[in-house]
């Protein structure tokens, strides 16, 4: 048997390293069993998690290992006996989380070992590469790419093979191909968890492209804050150049490119692809007006062509198996898959890839298992900051560009955060808001300015002064803000606050006229109090109280001075009578 | 590339395939308001003013981004485009933190520029000072002599020490102008062929005369009494405004082609609809001539006059009908006037009675000094509660005593009577200076306020008659102080204008950056204070027998170190920013937006020049000037978003040994943020 651990950053994150080092200590090398690391299977909630492959076979996927079960694991290796782990094993329910999916993008992650360009060849690895160079011309490339109708998935969803068209068609000395690992919404993962666990369908993907548009160079900018992939990354680039899958004359082929990593700062706005460039070129990262676009005039002021992390991961496929066979999946507008990271009050989170066409509901009631504490759905956020809020009477929707965007939300680069009856609306905008406004590159006047004063707008109503006429004010300055932004950053940065107006109006109602909360969440809105009915002056609360705000004599009913009390929701926590009451 | 045409606002323009929209239209005379863009600099596309609207877009596009294309539809000024203007304005407006102009100008009824002037003065240019002032001010020798100065009140000098000498200075530089060889004469605009008739010779109808020629139209001066000067010349006494002075101004402004008719009153000499018949406009500038009564028993006994009457009377160089023992009621300039011209008429005892203290008192408080230097006695909170008469002349008054109360609707103590103390004083004459009125007699059709005054639009001066406008004392609110009745003239001038020619007037407040005074300045005044000039005057034991003009005049030494006092409150670039420009094209609201903003704050890091991240718009067109014209690249940007300021980009860098003084940075920027030092 082998026993493969999955080392994503989420896995490590929950201990996965600890669990390796302590099987290291479980077995001898006697014992003949190889201990490997896979990337990222996709289970956050269910982390760390062990599989054992009986030869290519997943004989067993344990869950929620802990050091502790070394032994026991280590044992059922040697002996195959898999009762010794049955209590780890995943449950039917917890399977369905990845049965219900399909996998392109992600095909390889958590099966793969993501260091090995062994393990990637022993699939399908490199064919595709191969096929392309030894058999087709650029034209012929785009082709199929056209014919799958893939678009980008860092956000705008725009034809990709539009833009390597573009890019092939613009005449350059040198001409570049960049990839876009600048993945920056709160939330969002997608991007990552590909690099980490499959580096090398990304670099076989970005060749391609490469190959299509005639560009001689690749450059990758990855934020510095992912350094595990940057490893992977680095890992697998050397790979490929040994094994004369990167640089001159590749495969003997005569096309020559290769390849280097930039480690981005982390400023959101350079997920933007002229501020991207900016930043390549040691500029700082603010963005430009578009015409030009890359395409004409990008890097170096030479054709450029810029595609996403999963948008590369989705080309090997493709070309193995048709772009026609890809374009069977998904709706009229929107073809292939889709990856989400599915996070918030949700029972099963973590990375999600679905055919396009498939309902929310889909995603959150069907795989997710819905929410969390048997709590009432409240909406979805999708696409991050730039992105929009859905309710729970839209749960229908179908994933699909157009679809998505009518709800006045984006499909975005596939974050999707889950809220529930306890989130507040205007604190969920605001909390965007801070974002966006704080990384804002300062240039334009609309999103500077704009945002700024849109963010403190909000800050006035979650702490109860809000003022008649702010939500008139918040919608005028977010369609300015949105119509006259330079770039994407700003012309989406409205979308949270201008979704939850229109679908929670009266939650902003409630914190201008009433100055209240009705998620309860805003703590400035809040007053604490101790039902006396109810009360059995047990004192608990009293002592947990970090300010001293509760009063009362033993077995009497207790009070809360509400001038000291700092809503911090201690004494809610630890009554065990429901006798605290928030309003 | 070739030739194509595009269509701005209905107009087919040539232009090359590759350039953007805003060159086109800047080139043929299109305004389209920008702040980041310039000639020399690369496309930027920051400040989101210039956008258009294109036919066939969606969206609003920037016109200094946006290529032309053949057959192209572009309008500059849809409501759509001035909304998203306004909106843009506003935002930065609400950021920006400069003080356009200094406080004095702000106070100003006719906002004369103040600053300005005084800077000239100083300098010894006073040509140049007079052509400011005579902008708003036609009569500055006359003004500056008697205008209550509410300038001065706001002075930031008074912050620390006593504000600056504003009005007498203007009084000198104007004595100087005039006496000199070549004293500035304004140019007149082309003849307009188009006719104005201006009722009433006031300060409002020569300041409206002088305006009016200036702009190139004809103007007749209809005046009731034998000379020009409304109150200047009727209503102010000698010793504080000489005639000749009055008398040179009002030439200088005859000169200008005004012709003017005195002794002719409308409505009874001539009749208002033949003026209306004849000329293309009319402006009424009749003035408040007639007096508001004491309104107590007795106030029609023979020795009761009224102060306007009593002055005009010692004016026009009749003999006065006064007593030696004489009492002016009211606390105003017109009593202070009255009070101390019946002491050079030669009264033994002349009495003030004021309900209030001298802390109310609408007077200047010099003025009642000055008074009291020269025996007036001066009897506050009392307030006439009878006029005693024998054979139907005065004998005296019952006065009634009073108490402040609480504060009425002019923010004053309302003054209330103490129950049953009454004073008596011996007077026999009594003389009424409470308030004075319009009368509209013969000018049929207007409407009038309540209180009998012309009502007239504030931002245009226009009255209810076509063609006909009024401004200055007989308007509205009644009578008040003269630099009042000028900057309503000023109004009424540009109204006039604005309908002669057929244009819609779009008028509103104008919109100035204000900011608290800097700490900088607060602490420059407290280490080296400089006194205020004292005005040279005659003694009062001298000046009270006599109508000879009270003040000596400052010396030029005085005059020129009292104007070097100016602290320079306002903006140095108010006159050429583009940005201050733009805001006043259309109403804006900025503090909609009020909440944080970037503090005044003037740094010279930069050893060469001085930036105030207060005023900077982040136009950035001094970093990408610095780096793509002066090939330095000495400024970046350092920060995010909002907190994004411009600075040097690296800390270590010796700005003052790599600058090139070329300042090309300080000459692009479109506010005042950047200055050289």
């Amino acid at each position: 048997m082998r026993i493969v651990i999955g080392e994503g950053s989420c896995g490590v994150a929950a201990g996965a390293a600890k669990v390796h080092a302590a099987l290291d200590a479980a077995l001898t090398p006697a014992d003949g069993i190889q201990v490997g690391i896979t990337g990222c299977i996709g289970m956050c909630y269910l982390e760390p998690i062990v599989d054992l492959y009986d030869g290519d076979a997943l004989a067993a996927r344990l869950v929620k290992v802990g050091e502790k079960h070394a032994p026991a694991i280590a044992e059922a290796a040697r002996t195959g006996n898999l009762e010794l782990v049955a209590d780890l094993r995943i449950s039917s329910e917890d399977e369905e989380f990845l049965s219900k999916q399909t996998r392109i993008a992600l095909r390889h992650c958590g099966v793969v070992d993501p260091t090995s360009l062994d393990d990637y060849r022993k699939d399908d690895g490199y064919q595709a590469l191969a096929k392309v160079l030894g058999e087709m011309t650029p034209e012929q490339v785009i082709d199929q790419i056209k014919t799958s109708g893939l678009a980008g998935r860092g956000g705008a969803g725009f034809p990709t093979w539009f833009k390597w068209n573009a890019a092939r068609q613009n005449q350059g000395e040198r001409k570049y191909l960049i990839c876009n690992a600048d993945e920056g919404d709160p939330g969002a993962f997608m991007d990552r968890a590909v690099l980490e666990s499959d580096p090398h369908v990304v670099i076989e993907g970005m060749l391609i492209g490469a190959y299509a548009i005639g560009a001689s160079e690749i450059i990758v900018y990855v934020r510095a804050e992912y350094p595990l992939a940057i490893k992977h990354l680095e890992i697998a680039m050397e790979q490929a150049r040994a094994a004369n899958l990167l640089g001159d004359d590749i495969l003997g082929s005569g096309f020559s490119c290769d390849m280097r990593i930039k480690a981005g700062a982390g400023a959101f706005v350079c997920g933007e692809e002229t501020a991207l460039i900016a930043s390549l070129e040691g500029q700082r990262g603010m963005p430009r007006l578009k015409p030009p676009f890359p395409a004409e005039r990008g890097y170096l002021a030479s054709p450029s062509n810029i595609n996403n992390v999963e948008t590369f991961a989705n080309v090997t496929w493709i070309i193995n198996n048709g772009g026609e066979a890809y374009a069977a999946m998904g709706t009229e507008n929107s073809k292939g898959t889709k990856v989400f990271a599915l996070t918030g009050k949700i029972v099963r989170g973590g990375l999600v890839e679905i055919p396009m066409g498939a309902t929310l509901r889909d995603v959150i009631f069907g795989i997710g298992g819905g929410i969390r504490d048997g709590k009432q759905f409240k909406a979805v956020q999708m696409g991050g900051p730039s992105g929009g809020c859905i309710p729970a009477d839209l749960l229908d929707t179908v994933i699909d560009y157009k679809a998505l965007s009518a709800t006045g939300a984006i499909m975005g680069s596939g974050g999707m955060v889950v809220m529930d009856e306890t989130t507040c609306m205007v604190g969920m905008a605001k909390f965007f808001l801070d974002f966006t406004a704080a990384e804002s590159c300062g240039k334009c006047v609309p999103c500077r300015l704009g945002t700024e004063r849109m963010q403190e707008i909000l800050v006035r109503l979650v702490k109860g002064q809000g003022r008649e006429g702010d939500i008139e004010l918040l919608e005028e300055l977010a369609t300015f803000v949105g119509g006259s932004s330079l770039c994407g950053l700003g012309m989406t940065a409205p979308n949270p606050v201008l979704t939850t107006i229109r679908y929670f109006r009266d939650e902003y109602e409630a914190h201008i006229a009433q100055k209240k909360c009705p998620a309860k969440e805003c703590v400035d809105l809040l007053t604490y109090s101790i039902d006396p009915q109810t009360c059995t002056g047990c004192t608990l609360c009293a002592r947990k109280c970090p300010v001293d705000a509760i009063s009362g004599e033993k077995k009497q009913a207790h009070t809360i001075d509400p001038q000291a009390c700092i809503r911090c929701g201690q004494c809610l926590d630890s009554c065990r009578f429901g006798s605290i009451v928030v309003e | 590339m070739s030739e194509i045409t595009i269509t701005i606002n209905g107009r087919q323009l040539q232009c090359q395939e590759g350039e953007m929209i805003l060159p086109v239209a800047l080139r043929n005379g299109i305004h389209i308001p920008n702040l980041c863009a310039a000639k020399e600099l690369a496309v930027y596309g920051a400040c989101s003013l210039c956008v258009v609207e294109v036919e066939g877009a969606r969206k609003l596009l920037r016109a200094c981004a946006t290529k032309v294309a053949d057959g192209m539809v572009i309008q500059t000024h849809t409501p759509k485009v001035l909304q998203s203007r306004k909106l843009a304005l506003e935002l930065i407006m609400a950021d920006h933190s400069g003080q356009c102009v200094g406080p004095c100008s702000m106070t100003c009824p006719a906002h004369t520029d103040v600053q300005g002037y005084i800077k000239q003065i100083a300098l010894g240019n006073d040509r140049k000072a007079v052509e400011i002032i005579k902008s708003k001010i036609p009569l500055p020798a006359s003004i500056g002599r008697v205008c209550p100065h509410p300038c001065e009140g706001d002075c930031r000098r008074g912050l620390i020490e006593e504000p600056l000498s504003i009005a007498f200075l203007k009084a000198f530089t104007a004595d100087r102008d005039r006496e000199s060889d070549d004293p500035f004469v304004p140019e007149l605009a082309p003849a307009t062929g188009k006719r104005v008739a201006v009722v009433g010779g006031g300060p409002a109808g020569l300041t409206a005369a002088y305006k009016l020629r200036e702009a190139g139209h004809g103007v007749t001066v209809f005046e009731a009494m034998p000379e020009m000067g409304g109150m200047l010349r009727y209503g102010i006494p000698e010793y504080r405004l000489p005639k000749a002075v009055l008398a040179a101004e009002v030439a200088s402004i005859e000169a200008l082609g005004v012709e003017m008719r005195t002794g002719v009153k409308v409505g009874t000499d001539v009749a208002f609809a033949q003026l209306r018949e004849e000329y293309d406009a009319v402006l009424l500038t009749v003035g408040a001539w007639a007096a508001t009564g004491v309104g107590c028993e007795g106030d029609d006994l023979d020795g009761v006059l009224s102060g306007i009457d009593f002055l005009r009377q010692v004016n026009e160089g009749d003999a006065p009908q006064i007593g030696p023992n004489v009492a002016v009621v009211g606390g105003g300039n017109t009593a202070m006037d009255a009070c101390r011209t019946a002491v050079r008429c030669g009264a033994e005892n002349v009495y003030v009675v004021y309900r209030r203290t001298r802390a109310e008192a609408p007077a200047a408080d010099e003025e009642i000094a000055d008074a009291i230097e020269e025996g007036v006695d001066f009897r506050f909170l009392t307030n006439p509660a009878r006029i005693l008469g024998e054979n139907g002349r005065v004998t005296g008054m019952k006065l009634q005593v009073m108490e402040l109360g609480e504060p009425d609707a002019s923010g004053r103590r309302r003054p209330v009577p103490v129950e049953g103390q009454f004073v008596g004083l011996d007077v026999d004459t009594v003389i009424a200076a409470i308030g004075q009125k319009c009368v509209a007699d013969g000018l049929e059709g207007l409407e009038l306020t309540a209180k009998g005054n012309i009502v007239a639009d504030a931002a245009t001066g226009a009255t209810n008659l076509e063609g006909v406008f009024a401004a200055g004392d007989a308007t509205n609110w009644g009578a008040g102080i003269a630099i009042e009745a000028i900057g309503e003239a000023n109004t009424a001038v540009a109204g006039i204008c604005d309908y002669l020619a057929g244009r819609e007037t779009v008028a509103f407040k104008p919109y100035f950056s204000q900011k608290e005074p800097p700490a900088a300045v607060i602490e420059m005044m407290r280490k080296s204070p400089k006194p205020r000039a004292v005005m040279p005057v005659k003694p009062a034991g001298e000046r009270k027998h006599t109508f000879d003009e009270v003040i000596n005049g400052f010396s030029e030494e005085a005059a020129r170190a009292e104007a070097a006092r100016c602290v320079e409150c306002g903006c140095h670039d108010f006159k050429e920013c583009k940005l201050i420009k733009y805001v006043n094209e259309n109403p804006l609201d900025p503090a909609r937006f009020e909440g944080a903003h970037h503090p005044a704050y003037r740094e010279r890091e930069l050893q060469v020049i001085e930036r105030d991240q207060g005023k900077c718009i982040l136009c950035n067109q001094c970093v990408r000037v610095c780096r793509e014209v002066a090939g330095q690249g000495l400024l970046g940007l350092v920060n995010r978003g909002y907190q994004s300021v411009i600075k040097p980009e690296f800390q270590d860098v010796d700005v003052a040994a790599i600058c090139g003084d070329c300042h090309k940075c300080v000459d692009l920027c479109p506010t005042g943020a950047l200055r050289l030092l």
